[in-house]
């Protein structure tokens, strides 16, 4: 199943691009989605009869990832059936695309996937150099300027993040392997001091595809410029992958006592993201922008999750999941208010609800789930945390934690309200949505609504081990 | 004679901090290209034969032929051969590199007393390379600069690498050098579309999308 995902790209991108045609382009992707999703669904029930290698295979943490990772490109796959109906995008154009995202997908795969730190790395460099082009798709001056900087700011962090690792391997000459495992199982043998010195390496530099301040530059220009589809992955499951990079690095530092270092550093990342989302949240006027910052506070709030430790490890892997699906149907929504109003200013787009009342109520909808109100998860793993920070006497981190969630919600809110509700404008063309554009946002919610209200077993049993495998856990429950 | 090297390539790095013509800066990538292929060759004892063979090709043909090449083309095709533009004086630059070396050599002398694996000399030049790579990005204002100090940076990382003993599966050695190639080849083609866009191609320029 890991072969067939891994492979797929390698032989569907070449049909892709010399068939060149535009059915094929959308199938080749939807039906990646569906060997994907039920390929994730298969290695969940333990079906996973060959292994081919050791460099690949799955733990219950990256088993999280995966799932949440099957779901969203599922939903993506379904609204890029239709995404490109309207645009002026060439069917060249439009090949490339598609090339690069299966591509970008089986990279991403690939980061989850990989058992050998140096294999994580290639496959996140991959991923950079694979989505590059896919912001690059509208040609436009900005797309140019967004894509340059992603790839630039992208390459150096990842660079530091390989320095990280050679580091690693000085204090770990006596083991002769960067395998997860090996590196797991030997860990009292490495030493502690090269282990110091490489985590800030290895933090900055995923630190920087994940999105944390003060190294996010990248992220808004990118998020604001991609197409949507594109947009919800980046989101969704790029940063994601990185943090899974960092998470298994973490473990390794647990293992080793030295998490009270490494928790420092990500608190003190955490604590700046939420910072700069909350100062740049209220200036921006740009919706894409508003939710790419929104990215960066709630990747800082999964940070100062796993940070705090205990409780804190179960509210993160809960937020990890809230935030992807939430913030991939959030995208998907921006990506067809785009294309209803042909502009990414708040202040030029009044009465959404009166103009559009599907994607209307999914924006409201969105907003809800993201800013944490019941009886969305994202409310229960922030609960989660802050009981968690009450519980390790983390008392100013309490205190900040409120104060800068409380301006991004005023900010957020601020924001989207003004564009949801009001008169409508004139000139803008009424037309009915085609269903492949919110019906993947309708269902994601309607799940997350679902998971809000009652948390099914094997959820909370895949939350638990996930948590688990990060460090030992004093409390775990739900509220 | 490995010392020797090590040290012309330090020698090269202080180059680059003061030199202004694009020219220039190509032609000392090749050196650090040749200098980098000579210590593999040199190293050679401690390596597999696999390893060696792929590490050879990569040096040559990849660091010292393949990338000046291709940014010497686009050097010319752009017509840019003229003032690197730094943001600083020259004088300040070379105070600057001067300091970052002697930052590194300190920290190299501090690590040796935590690990007998590593080389001072090594570690120092590699770690001050990879500091250099990241202050050539910071201080010039021309965009080829910046795929200049990239790949300083990293060549700093390689020669790292090479100061190690634990060595990596070759699978994820081929998986790093196509990363680092293709990462390299992007730049440079979006290096050209951003000439031909913004007409000019400072970072300055660069400034649509802002909050």
């Amino acid at each position: 199943m890991i072969a067939a995902i891994l492979l797929y790209p390698l032989i569907a991108a070449p049909l892709v691009f010399f068939l060149e045609s535009k059915i094929i382009n959308r199938l080749a992707i939807l039906i990646y989605a569906l060997l994907f999703a039920v390929g994730s669904v298969a290695l969940y029930m333990g079906l996973n009869p060959i292994e081919f290698t050791t460099y690949f295979g799955l733990d219950s943490l990256s088993m999280l990832f995966l799932l949440i990772m099957a779901l969203l490109f599922l939903a993506a796959a379904i609204y890029n059936m239709t995404y490109f109906n309207h645009s002026d995008v060439s069917l060249k154009g439009q090949t490339e695309y598609t090339v690069f995202f299966l591509f970008f997908i089986g990279s991403m795969a690939g980061v989850l996937f990989s058992q050998h730190l140096g294999l994580l790395w290639v496959f996140v460099e991959a991923t950079t150099l694979f989505s590059a082009p896919l912001i690059f798709v509208e040609r436009s001056r900005s797309s140019l300027e967004a894509a340059w900087k992603y790839i630039f700011i992208c390459s150096i962090g990842i660079s530091l993040a390989f320095v990280g690792i050679i580091l690693l391997s000085i204090g770990t000459a006596n083991l002769h392997s960067l395998f997860f495992w090996d590196l797991y199982r030997n860990a009292g043998r490495i030493n502690p001091f090269w282990l110091k010195f490489a985590f800030p390496f290895i933090l900055v530099g995923l630190g920087t595809k994940m999105g944390l301040a003060p190294v996010h530059a990248w992220l808004p220009d990118a998020h604001s410029e991609s197409p949507s589809p594109v947009s919800a992955m980046l989101s969704g499951v790029l940063l994601n992958a990185a943090l899974l990079g960092i998470l298994r690095v973490y473990k390794l530092m647990t293992l080793c006592d030295l998490h009270y270092y490494a928790d420092h550093l990500l608190l003190a990342m955490g604590l700046l993201s939420l910072l700069v989302s909350a100062i740049f949240i209220l200036r921006t006027n740009n919706y894409k922008r508003m939710l790419a910052y929104s990215s960066i506070e709630n990747m800082g709030i999964i940070s100062i999750g796993v940070a705090i430790g205990g409780a804190g490890y179960y509210a993160a892997m809960l937020h990890v999941a809230a935030h992807s699906l939430t913030k991939g149907a959030f995208f998907l929504t921006a990506g067809n208010i785009l294309h209803r109003f042909k502009s990414r200013e708040i202040d030029k787009i009044r009465g959404l609800l009166q103009t559009d009342k599907i994607n209307g109520w999914l924006w409201v909808a969105c907003f809800a789930a993201i800013s944490g109100i019941p009886p969305f998860p994202s409310f229960i793993s922030e609960f989660l945390l802050v009981k968690g920070m009450f519980q390790q006497r983390f008392f100013l981190t309490a205190i900040l934690f409120f104060f800068f969630l409380t301006i991004i919600l005023y900010g957020m809110g601020q924001s989207v309200f003004r564009m949801s509700f009001g008169s409508k404008l004139p000139g803008i063309p009424a037309e009915k949505p085609m269903l492949s554009t919110y019906l993947p946002q309708v269902i994601i919610l309607f799940l997350l609504l679902f998971i809000g209200l009652y948390m099914p077993d094997f959820l909370d049993t895949l939350l638990r081990k996930a948590a688990g495998e990060l460090g030992v856990i004093k409390y775990v429950g739900l509220p | 004679m490995i010392h020797f090297l090590v040290v012309l390539f330090a020698v090269s790095l202080l180059y680059i901090s003061i030199s202004s013509r694009m020219e220039a800066y190509v032609k000392v990538l090749f050196m650090q290209g040749l200098i980098i292929f000579l210590v593999v060759t040199l190293e050679a004892a401690v390596l597999n034969s696999i390893n060696y063979i792929f590490l050879m090709v990569e040096t040559l043909g990849f660091k010292t032929i393949i990338i000046p090449l291709i940014l010497f083309k686009a050097i010319r095709k752009m017509d840019v051969r003229r003032e690197v533009e730094p943001y600083m004086m020259t004088f300040h630059s070379l105070v600057i590199t001067t300091l970052i070396m002697i930052f590194s050599f300190v920290l190299a002398f501090l690590s040796v007393k935590y690990s007998g694996e590593i080389k001072p000399l090594y570690f120092g030049v590699s770690i001050s390379t990879i500091l250099i790579g990241l202050y050539i990005i910071m201080s010039r204002k021309k965009i080829i600069t910046h795929i200049v100090g990239f790949i300083v940076l990293e060549n700093g990382i390689f020669l790292l690498s090479l100061s190690i003993a634990g060595e990596m599966p070759l699978v994820v050695n081929l998986g790093v050098l196509l990363d680092i190639f293709i990462g390299i080849f992007l730049l440079v083609i979006m290096l050209k579309r951003i000439h031909s866009t913004f007409e000019e191609i400072h970072i300055d320029r660069l400034t649509d999308l802002t909050d």
